[in-house]
């Protein structure tokens, strides 16, 4: 009996330890990125020039969420999130993740997140959605741009029976016909997509109703609490390379071998592309009436649920302090 | 309160069960041996401490123990909490949980890296003359250090700052130690904070994760400090070692390196990609903020003694944070506060019990989609899926034309079409329905196809020397091939509906039913067979009353294992294409983060298995009671 009790009490105590001992001071900066989407810092992170800057090496890691962006974070695996979108941002800190919003990464037209629908469907008969099935990757920018879009045209959302795929399943679901519309992001799936329907709303038309796409960076709490002056590097670097794309110098070829694309759809992706400057970001998107705290609050109460409530103010999420010391 | 009676329970009926152990031991019968069966039966107490421990361990690890036996904890660790998070950045500086003073490691890794420069400079096939200019840029950069890390240089401005840093704590520190900190309030701000904290709800209350105000009088001290820390800390940062010596040397290397820059043509592109490294170094080191070694040692000493002492204060709760929150612990981020750990992602058993019963409920359900529930079907739905439409078509006659008068008169063909499709008004049925019923159907629907198929498939591969060999390629080149490793594929060939799903599953369990038959059939004795024969008994019977009966435990055996892997499949085949059903519940869950509802689908899909496994062992005693006995 006493051995037994001593080795539950023992097995406990030495979880207890292993578990929070775990990530000692790291020697390296861990950042997570999208393929499939461009941007001019590629050819910093092809060049190695993050590592240059850091003074440390770097491990890039892609995700194909940014759900997956958060789970990393929240286990300790990854430092900075690089374009991270506004949609499972708001998500995580919804769930009260330990994650802040440090710049805007990049900022996009529906070129970047769309709804397709069948040929059969315009703008004008869109109400004829209401009963079909439209493929949405739940939880991402896309879902966001899904339902401000059917606002827009006037479609109940609720009506329509939303598929749960991820961007490369609905454009072959909407092919197929077996979805009346699929909302997805990344260049390869919209084309792709394309093929076989149309944009429901032309990017200008989006771009006039408001709906525009945010993709931010954020970073760990604890990363920048003890690290603040490599955040302050990493924005240094992008804003860097955005100017060199800005002033048409960026090395289009790495840019797009890294991001898994053909030059030419690089080309055009990043055509549809805004990479704000920091007076820019500190004049429009984060100045206190800004887009960003519109966006998150707005945001906020969409994605929220019963477990995960809204929060009342947003401005806790955001830290501005990096792109206020440049 | 519950919990905390439950838990009680169950560590009493954890004891209580080797206490029924020890008193049975006593009364065994003398010539039970090791290795007789007899001494594995009888377990129930087992079964039950088994069962106890699960919960407790839930219980434990959800950290639901510490929540009802210390209610308050959870509010008072956010206050220690904040302290800790406002201390992060300026105790990373120190040795103090790292090795090594930031700027020891700084100056170790800038040294490093110059003399790799120096290196890559050398060997590189630019001009002499700048590679030397480069080199000593370098060496500037490196002189640059020493700047900053002479005692002698620094400014005795900045090292009152130091002090006064290091005086503050240290007052902090004292006061901190005082029951009267944080002193008294105005009654208006008292008043304020009262009502606030009266409309705080408790730990874990629908959308509360951990309240963040400070409620208890520990708590109230704890925040206090981390406000007066968060002061102190941005005060000290703010402090830089910008000494004159070291600025002298700055702007002569920032001069420096323009001017060379100036000098560099376009198409040097290697000579300005070392110039801007070089730029970048020195930036790097002077915006580091090193100081001299000893320099800044009376505020880590202060830290370390103000450290020492908020531990002290914390008393039981910090043994209550080790004992009670295994594998983490409460986060503070900003001025709210989170579970890090098991806490997060293991929710409580007593929130999970409150989400599943709300989930439930048919009007709430999960978007949309009830759990299980029921609907109303019209039998004519029923009949216009079973019967094809293709039977009106095979009618002679024509269907009907519409006459002058713009009347449409109904003929037999016509008549029989709407029954086919279903179009006639019938009594409803309730039919189940519901994410659970869904992928409940998938599952027997994959798993009937593979049985139908597989079995006559099996046999016939076992008796027959063609089909044996002719079908034995296709088998066993697609048996081996992971049933998910067709997922790819399915939404191409099959769409989204739940045909694909199926057919996944159906994949599966085939493989399994042809082997297992197959198996079975070839395992049936000669001589029960040539018994057969001798009595006369056609192919037939000989089918019908030797060989399937033999190979029934084979088959179903492969039934059971073709249930467990059919489940397995199950889930991964609901995330391609989600529309209803558990795994679908479950991936949704997973992009909002709703642990609660993850472990709920992972619950139900575990007791749906074990059903499924009870009931197949219940058919299997039944209808083969032989097996294992002969």
């Amino acid at each position: 009996m006493k051995k037994i009790a001593s080795f539950i009490i023992g097995s406990i105590v030495a979880v207890n330890l292993g578990i929070s001992a775990a990530n000692a001071a790291a020697d390296e900066v861990r950042i997570a990125f999208f393929l499939e989407w461009a941007t001019p810092n590629q050819e910093a992170k092809i060049k190695n020039v993050f590592d240059k800057a850091f003074g440390v090496p770097v491990r890039w890691t892609n995700f194909a969420t940014g759900v997956e962006m958060t789970e990393a974070m929240l286990s300790g695996d990854i430092d900075i999130s690089y374009s991270q979108g506004m949609a499972p941002f708001v998500n995580a800190v919804n769930a009260k993740a330990p994650i802040k919003m440090v710049e805007i990464a990049v900022t996009y037209g529906m070129g970047g997140t769309t709804c397709v629908v069948d040929k059969s469907i315009s703008k004008a008969n869109a109400q004829d959605l209401e009963g079909m099935k439209a493929a949405v990757p739940l939880g991402t920018m896309a879902d966001y741009v899904y339902q401000e879009m059917m606002k827009v045209l006037g479609v109940d959302a609720s009506k329509i029976q939303v598929v749960d795929m991820e961007p490369a399943d609905g454009a072959v679901a909407l092919i197929d016909g077996n979805v009346s519309m699929a909302c997805l992001f990344g260049k390869n799936s919209i084309d792709k997509a394309l093929e076989g329907g149309q944009l429901i709303m032309t990017v200008k038309e989006a771009y006039d109703a408001g709906i525009t796409g945010i993709d931010i960076t954020s970073v760990t709490d604890k990363f920048a609490k003890e690290n603040p002056e490599m955040v302050r590097t990493f924005i240094e670097v992008n804003q860097e390379y955005n100017s060199r794309f800005a002033a048409g110098k960026s090395d289009m070829d790495a840019i797009a071998r890294d991001a898994g694309m053909s030059l030419e759809k690089t080309k055009n992706q990043m055509a549809g592309f805004g990479f704000p400057t920091v007076s820019e970001q500190k004049s429009q998107y984060f100045n206190k009436e800004g887009k960003i705290m519109k966006l998150l609050d707005y945001m906020g109460k969409m994605f929220a649920s019963a477990e995960n409530p809204a929060l009342e103010d947003y401005s806790k999420v955001v830290d501005t302090s990096f792109l206020d010391s440049m | 309160m519950l919990t905390g009676i439950i838990t009680v329970l169950l560590i009493l009926a954890i004891v209580g069960s080797f206490y029924y152990e020890s008193r049975i031991v006593k009364t065994e019968k003398i010539d039970a041996v090791f290795g007789d069966p007899e001494k594995a039966k009888g377990g129930v107490h087992w079964i039950i401490a088994g069962s106890s421990t699960i919960l407790l361990l839930w219980l434990f690890f959800s950290w639901d123990v510490a929540k009802s036996f210390y209610p308050d904890s959870a509010n008072e660790l956010c206050q220690v909490a904040k302290v800790e998070e406002s201390l992060v950045g300026i105790k990373y500086i120190f040795p103090i949980d790292e090795r090594q003073l930031k700027s020891t490691s700084v100056i170790d890794r800038e040294i490093a890296i110059i003399s790799d420069y120096k290196k890559i400079i050398q060997n590189s096939g630019i001009q002499s003359s700048d590679k030397a200019k480069l080199t000593g840029l370098l060496n500037e950069a490196e002189l640059m250090i020493g700047t900053l890390t002479n005692e002698k240089h620094l400014d005795p401005e900045v090292k009152n700052k130091v002090i006064l840093i290091a005086n503050k704590i240290t007052r902090l520190k004292e006061d901190f130690a005082q029951a009267s900190y944080p002193g008294i309030k105005s009654v208006e701000e008292e008043k304020e904070r009262l009502e606030l904290l009266s409309k705080q709800t408790s730990w874990g209350e629908t959308g509360m994760e951990i309240p963040p105000l400070p409620a208890s009088k520990t708590g109230l001290k704890f925040d206090a400090a981390a406000r007066e820390i968060k002061l102190i800390s941005e005060e000290f940062f703010e402090i830089k070692n910008d000494n004159p010596v070291f600025m002298a040397q700055f702007e002569k290397i920032k001069s420096a390196i323009k001017d060379f820059k100036n000098s560099l043509n376009d198409d040097q592109e290697l000579e300005q990609d070392y110039i801007r490294q070089v730029s970048k170094i020195a930036g790097r080191i002077a915006r580091a903020n090193i100081f001299p070694p000893d320099a800044l040692d009376s505020v880590q000493q202060s830290i370390v003694d103000f450290d020492e002492v908020q531990r002290e204060e914390q008393g039981g709760l910090s043994v209550i944070d080790a004992l009670l929150f295994p594998g983490g612990t409460i986060v503070a981020s900003g001025d709210v506060c989170s579970e890090q750990g098991p806490g997060r992602w293991l929710p409580k058993p007593s929130d999970t019990f409150k989400i599943f019963i709300n989930l439930l409920k048919p009007s709430e359900g999960y978007k949309n989609v009830p759990l299980i529930w029921y609907e109303m079907m019209g039998i004519n739905q029923v009949v216009g899926f079973i019967t094809p439409d293709w039977i009106a078509d095979i009618i002679p006659g024509k269907y009907p034309v519409h006459s002058s008068d713009g009347k449409v008169e109904p003929n037999l063909k016509s008549t029989v079409l709407d029954i086919a499709t279903g179009n006639f008004s019938a009594f409803s049925i309730p039919i189940p329905s519901g994410h659970i019923w869904d992928s409940f159907l998938r599952v027997i629907l994959g798993l009937g196809l593979g049985i139908i198929c597989g079995v006559p498939l099996g046999l016939f591969m076992g008796l027959s020397r063609f089909a044996a060999g002719y079908f034995d390629p296709i088998v066993e080149l697609y048996r081996p091939v992971p049933p998910l490793a067709w997922a790819p594929l399915i939404i191409t060939i099959f769409g989204i509906d739940n045909s694909g799903k199926i057919f996944l599953l159906f994949m599966v369990s085939f493989a399994i039913m042809v082997i297992s038959a197959r198996a079975g059939a070839s395992g049936t004795q000669l001589s029960k067979i040539h018994a057969a024969h001798s009595l006369g008994a056609s192919k037939w019977q000989i089918l019908r009353e030797v060989i399937a009966p033999n190979s029934l435990p084979e088959i179903l055996t492969g039934i059971r294992v073709a249930i467990g892997v059919c489940w397995g499949t199950l889930v991964a085949a609901e995330f391609l294409a989600g529309t209803t059903g558990i795994g679908f519940v479950e991936n949704v869950a997973r992009k909002y983060s709703q642990y609660e509802v993850i472990w709920i689908t992972i619950f139900v899909m575990g007791m749906l298995g074990l059903l499924f496994d009870i009931g197949m062992r219940k058919i299997i005693q039944k209808t083969i009671p032989w097996r294992g006995k002969g």
